[in-house]
């Protein structure tokens, strides 16, 4: 068995698993946020037990509409909090952070332990050792009713990683490249492990905007193991890092990658930091660098939005947040931003946005034709200074 | 109730979350999702068109993009009774069967004939259609335990032993 599987095993009480094999597994934490949480809690009412199955495991995050941008956005801020009350769970409402980004923090899970989360991109845990399973509203609700849910075991894919990352390439590029090769269904169903010595180049920051990103190619697990090969696993990618450079998603597929440097002059009108995939301290330090000795591009709208109130109090200490309004940037309170098409950020048809999220699906912004371009906070930050796209590393920077 | 039988509705590949239910229409209370069921969809006028037990047979990676769970419930609820598809996309995939939508691997869109009349059995994977007898991908014991219980909820008040004039 390798990681995957072992860890699967683990979690259902048995000694070995195969392939295909369905098997009941112990859930280590059930997550969900304002969006899936309210279906999620109507299913469970449903279910008529009388408990969860261990309120210190059952965490309900406000993440991706706080404050309230509509009546009915805090109509489910009201159902969660209830449903807090009555049963005893954790609730984050004062914009602590995005639900992956917090949970990292303040309930983390260790290797192999099994996450189970009602959005796409649970699979960020994977970025350490988590066996993070996204799910749908019922599912959650299940899962917060029995401490369990029924999993498949999934043919497990390496990428094995070896060689040395070049300068301002990071683990978004590393993702990035990635869906180029699978594309969007590359990994559907499959469990994606990534191990080799290259890894030891990834803090687990890194390591999670790569796993983030997992659910874009399809995949059920993604995970990062260790430095050395894995047995028993369907397939083994070798993917050396040394060829890696600068990566931009274009509209209007995640899939639909090109190096930042092949892309000519393309005028950009906003740049957004933030996210679950890259809006940890790490991320805005790229970006800090950058705007310690540049200014914000007139014409451009520089959204920072920290992924946590942890990761803006690191800014606040270290004078970052002065540092980004002065430049000319708007740093916004902790959570998802525009990311999903909400509120915080929307475009129009007028709109080119560079953004370090996760999806540039049409209207995931905002309008269905703003141009939506994925990249890495080093390529956003020259990006907001320069106003069109930008290979990071084109500016003269002054690093303090 | 692990056979089925329906007219079939053609779609292509990468059919995602939006067209099968636009965001637009992600407000709308549970029981008028139904009107906007594969609105964003080359057939936009589904909703109007589909007939209880209609079954959508797609290309690859059907229901890619949000976890969002008003998708298969708009489908559900406007009377499609199964979903065949040459792959789906793991959530999608797993949030219809978890509301008691049943689905079904099998590579038989380019054979098929929109709106003819196909029959299915989910225990063995055997589809009826005009040419002949085809072979989709049986449903495991597990599916199908949670599609004959009528979705995951049943499924789990019934192992619970909560009977059903229990709360709600």
């Amino acid at each position: 068995m390798n990681f995957v599987e072992r860890s699967l095993a683990a979690a259902a009480g048995l000694q070995t698993v195969t392939v295909g094999q369905d098997v009941r597994c112990r859930v280590d934490l059930a997550l969900s946020h304002d969006v899936t949480a309210p279906i999620a809690i109507q299913q469970f009412e449903q279910i008529g037990v009388e408990r969860v199955f261990d309120p210190a495991k059952v965490v309900l995050v406000i993440d991706h509409i706080f404050p309230a941008a509509t009546v009915q956005a805090r109509t489910a801020h009201w159902i969660m909090k209830d449903f807090a009350a009555k049963y005893g769970v954790t609730l984050y409402s004062k914009s602590e952070g995005v639900c992956h980004q917090l949970i990292s923090e303040r309930h983390r899970l260790q290797p192999g332990q099994i996450l189970v989360g009602a959005d796409s991109h649970t699979c960020t845990a994977g970025g350490y050792g988590v066996i993070a399973i996204p799910v749908g509203s019922t599912e959650l609700a299940a899962a917060m009713a029995t401490g369990t849910i029924d999993l498949e075991v999934p043919e497990t894919i390496e990428v094995f990683m070896t060689g040395e990352l070049r300068p301002y390439v990071s683990g978004k590029d590393v993702v990035l490249s990635l869906m180029r090769q699978f594309g969007v269904d590359g990994l559907t169903d499959k469990a994606v492990l990534f191990t080799g010595p290259g890894i030891a180049q990834l803090p687990v920051e890194e390591r999670m905007t790569v796993c983030n990103m997992g659910i874009e190619m399809g995949a059920m697990i993604a995970c990062f193991g260790s430095e050395t090969k894995e047995s028993n696993v369907a397939e083994s990618i070798p993917l050396n890092l040394a060829t890696l450079e600068p990566m931009a998603a274009c509209p209007f597929s995640p899939a639909n990658v090109r190096p930042v440097a092949e892309l000519g002059d393309i005028v950009v009108t906003q740049v957004v930091v933030g996210s679950c995939t890259n809006g940890r301290l790490n991320d805005m330090e790229k970006v800090v660098n950058v705007l310690r000795s540049h200014k914000v591009h007139p014409d451009v709208n520089c959204l920072i939005i920290p992924a946590s109130k942890q990761v803006l109090d690191a800014m606040e200490e270290r004078g970052w947040t002065r540092i980004l309004r002065d430049a000319g940037a708007v740093v916004a309170n902790p959570g998802c931003g525009p990311c999903f098409g909400a509120h915080q950020g929307l475009g129009t048809e007028r709109d080119t946005i560079v953004t370090t999220t996760n999806r540039n699906f049409p209207g995931r912004m905002g309008h269905r034709a703003a141009k939506l371009y994925l990249a890495s906070p080093a390529t956003a930050a020259e990006t907001a200074v320069l106003g069109k796209i930008t290979s990071p590393g084109t500016l003269q920077r002054e690093v303090g | 109730m692990d056979k089925l039988q329906g007219r079939v509705w053609i779609f292509d590949d990468n059919v995602d979350t939006d067209q099968i239910l636009p965001g637009y229409a992600m407000a709308e209370d549970a029981e008028k999702l139904a009107a906007f069921a594969m609105a964003g969809s080359k057939v936009a006028d589904f909703a109007k068109q589909v007939q209880a037990g209609d079954i959508i047979v797609a290309g690859k990676n059907f229901g890619c993009g949000s976890s969002r769970e008003q998708a298969p419930v708009a489908l559900k609820n406007a009377g499609v009774g199964m979903i065949i598809a040459n792959s789906f996309a793991r959530i999608f995939r797993r949030n219809s069967i978890n509301i008691g939508l049943p689905v079904m691997l099998a590579d038989i869109g380019a054979k098929l004939q929109n709106g003819e009349v196909v029959s299915v059995d989910l225990e063995t994977g055997e589809i009826q259609t005009a040419v002949g007898v085809l072979n989709g991908q049986p449903l495991s014991e597990n599916v199908l335990a949670t599609i004959r219980a009528g979705g995951l909820i049943n499924r789990v008040r019934q192992e619970l032993n909560i009977s059903s004039g229990r709360k709600p």
